[in-house]
């Protein structure tokens, strides 16, 4: 793990779950797999806070244990889906435009808790949709277990492993850990329950009513007591199906972007086919015949099958190469190639990242680097048209930022620098990577800044809660208008303005490392396929 | 090596390659030699891209703000300990500090997680036996035989009684290790935030202050 992705992740730690799980956590990054007393002796924390926190961090997936021999039982922490932490604004955004609110819920519950049993979930979400509607109307279960069914049928959540279930006893003591497992088969099958039921709403009233009493009786809540039907059939969120639906949407916009409306939703439509049938790591998609993606088209598309034809022809003979064709029964049999598909978006970022940082003379020499694959610095001046000196330079600062490498190819054995040919070169993997590391570092200083910033204005902040709370229950009350202003001018014009400054600020902070987190998925998409490819 | 030496000697100024190779002519000067790391901000030739507005980015902004807001508010912040003050006050046993003896607020699923991660709930356990034991009929010689055998019985019966529930309490302490905080917190009639001890009051403006604080 480089310093970046260990920095970034303890500042995300530290943000979402607190100091300790931050300690912790980074521990374990940095060590690789550690027993719990070592860890506690290493960081110099109480034993009972390491297992707090531990406990913690395995909850959310982010750590995983292992039995070793003797009964050691190790723990190791995930760096990657720490950083996944990221996205999961993205991921709720996502499944409210594909599941409206209720899935939007779902998923949200899902992330807040890490894992949760289908009915917990179904009653969290009921009860909180419930507190937004109006007065009177309430949520059924029966609706958000729809809901959730149709997200475990397109994977969007998934069964976590679980105990296995001994039929036999165990002639021996009980195992320190538990080894989890799943079959491939049960990773979507949804438990049948039939919960009946209808969201609760808070309300305040009650909560007064039932504070005294509560408070003298002993807290036996009550769902305790009934057994839990699905009791140990934990879903967590899949988040390797987002990240697939992610990297289709780049791939209809891109070429929505390059061709037309048209050729994008034929894009889409091969894309949705292949959904289920495609791994998310396979180079390409199932071949499909052009009279199967006729009848698959979205049914307010009418084109004919001669003009989608000519449309998979196009896009076939496309130099970025999305889409290929594989043969020519059923009318045409075409893929969409992803690896090639993700390449190309990779090469799209670097390119976009060298004309809005060097200008767009340099991103014109990048271009032709990429072109001609291997360039002398004399014929770089010659094909871009570029006077010898700015050529020179921009070729310099691109190299010294790593963007392109140079390769020497030798004309003596003895390697005699005077009798050497240099080459520029853009080795697009290691410039990926490099890119990478530059936006872990860029978010680790947006959000440290972020930080800073609220951190100055800490006491502003808390005085314009107050106020705040102060006029929220002197509405309740019912106030006149003349208090409300009066309090409302504790706060004076300078502060208000501080305040509106800070609120601009951190939004756009916070903006900013939304769209650092999209191309991180770009690049760490298109690193992950090269590498499996090798 | 002499080699060495003797090469730095000659011919100031000669590289070990073709200086026309790379470009640099003869005769053009060399930029100056770098004395101090690159500035911390340095300024930047172009202004960046706006970020994205419209619906959908204000949409994740605000969600992204919520979560963030909502995270610390859940039971899996754990916020260190407060430093244990240099002299124990009477509201310290009404303030709601973290759980007791570092339990955990929520409740994991204990099949799941390796058996070492659990943290057992000691001291209110015993705090219970030494309060039950009083609690048994001391054992009492009389001469009456009916009330010996009277008593005899009430005391089987209440020692039953007593061993039922110190298992079943015993039971439940393992069962609900986590509940316990609860328990022990619900002693009082007053909500937990009553107790305002009064030290934040008044620590600010101690300059110039020549009359005693009431």
């Amino acid at each position: 793990m480089t310093q970046a992705e260990i920095k970034l992740c303890s500042l995300l730690l530290q943000e979402h779950f607190g100091e300790i799980v931050e300690k912790i956590g980074v521990r374990l990054i940095r060590t690789g797999s550690q027993p719990l007393r070592v860890i506690a002796h290493d960081t110099g924390t109480s034993l009972d806070q390491v297992k707090k926190a531990l406990c913690v961090l395995a909850q959310h997936n982010l750590v995983s244990y292992q039995v070793h021999k003797r009964g050691v039982v190790e723990y190791e922490a995930q760096c990657s889906r720490v950083l996944r932490m990221l996205r999961y604004p993205r991921y709720i955004y996502t499944t409210k435009t594909l599941y409206s609110d209720t899935g939007e819920l779902i998923v949200e519950e899902l992330l807040l808790n890490g894992k949760l049993t289908m009915s917990a979930v179904v009653k969290k979400v009921a009860d909180r949709l419930t507190e937004t509607m109006e007065d009177g109307k309430t949520m059924d279960y029966a609706e958000v277990s729809n809901t959730f069914v149709r997200l475990a049928d397109t994977h969007f959540v998934q069964r976590c492993p679980s105990v296995p279930t001994t039929e036999n006893s165990d002639p021996g003591p009980p195992p320190p850990a538990p080894t989890l497992v799943i079959n491939e088969k049960d990773m979507y099958l949804v438990p049948k329950l039939s919960l009946i039921g209808k969201g609760k709403r808070r309300r305040s009233s009650d909560e007064d009513a039932a504070g005294e009493p509560k408070a003298k009786r002993p807290k036996y809540t009550t769902d305790n007591k009934e057994p839990i039907p699905d009791d140990g059939i934990y879903w967590q969120a899949n988040l390797d199906r987002f990240h697939q639906h992610f990297r289709d949407q780049a791939i209809v916009s891109a070429v929505a972007n390059r061709m037309d409306q048209t050729s994008s939703e034929i894009v889409r439509t091969m894309l949705r086919m292949s959904e289920i049938t495609t791994s998310s790591s396979a180079p390409f998609t199932q071949p499909l015949s052009s009279n199967e993606i006729f009848r698959s088209l979205p049914v307010g598309y009418n084109i004919s099958k001669q003009v989608l034809d000519q449309y998979l022809t196009l896009l076939a003979d496309d130099p970025l190469e999305f889409v290929g064709k594989s043969g020519d029964s059923g009318g045409g049999m075409y893929v969409i190639n992803l690896h090639k598909a993700l390449a190309s978006l990779a090469t799209a970022t670097l390119e976009s990242v060298v004309q809005e940082r060097f200008g767009s003379r340099c991103a014109r020499i990048f271009r032709l680097v990429l072109e001609k694959k291997h360039i002398e610095q004399k014929q770089v001046e010659d094909f871009a048209m570029i006077p010898a000196k700015e050529a020179k330079d921009m070729l310099y600062k691109m190299l010294s930022e790593n963007f392109m490498s140079l390769q020497e190819i030798p004309k003596t054995p003895d390697h005699a620098p005077s009798r050497t040919f240099y080459l520029y070169t853009v080795n697009i993997l290691s410039a990926a990577r490099m890119l990478l590391h530059r936006c872990y570092k860029s978010i680790a200083n947006l959000i440290e800044r972020r930080q800073f910033e609220t951190k100055e204005n800490k006491r502003l902040l808390e005085k314009s809660q107050r106020v705040e709370a102060i006029i929220a229950s002197m509405q309740a009350t019912g106030a006149e208008e003349a208090q409300l202003q009066e309090i409302e001018e504790m706060i004076t014009a300078p502060e208000r303005q501080q305040l509106e400054t800070l609120k601009r600020n951190v939004n756009k902070l916070d903006a900013s490392e939304i769209q650092v987190d999209e191309t991180i998925f770009l690049l760490e998409s298109y690193i992950e396929c090269t590498m499996k490819r090798q | 090596m002499a080699s060495r030496g003797g090469g730095r000697g000659r011919g100031r100024g000669q590289l070990t390659f073709n200086v026309e190779a790379v470009g640099i002519g003869k005769g053009d000067a060399l930029p100056p030699p770098t004395l101090q790391p690159s500035p911390l901000f340095p300024p930047l030739e172009f202004r960046p891209v706006p970020l994205p507005s419209g619906e959908e980015g204000e949409y994740v902004l605000a969600l992204k703000q919520e979560l963030r807001g909502a995270m610390r508010q859940l039971p899996y912040f754990i916020r260190p300990a407060v430093p244990k003050r240099d002299v124990e006050r009477y509201s310290d046993k009404y303030q709601m500090s973290g759980p007791i003896d570092n339990a955990i607020d929520w409740n994991p699923d204990w099949r799941r997680l390796p058996r070492e991660l659990k943290i057992r709930v000691r001291k209110l356990q015993k705090e219970r036996i030494t309060i039950l034991l009083p609690k048994r009929p001391p054992k009492t010689t009389e001469d009456k035989e009916e009330t010996i055998q009277k008593l005899e019985k009430e005391e089987e019966v209440t020692s039953e009684e007593d061993e039922e529930k110190e298992e079943e309490e015993e039971k439940e302490e393992e069962e609900e290790e986590e509940y316990d905080e609860e328990e022990h917190e619900e002693e009082t009639d007053y909500i937990m935030s009553y107790f305002d001890n009064g030290e934040d009051f008044g620590g600010d403006s101690d300059d110039n202050m020549d009359e005693a604080i009431y």
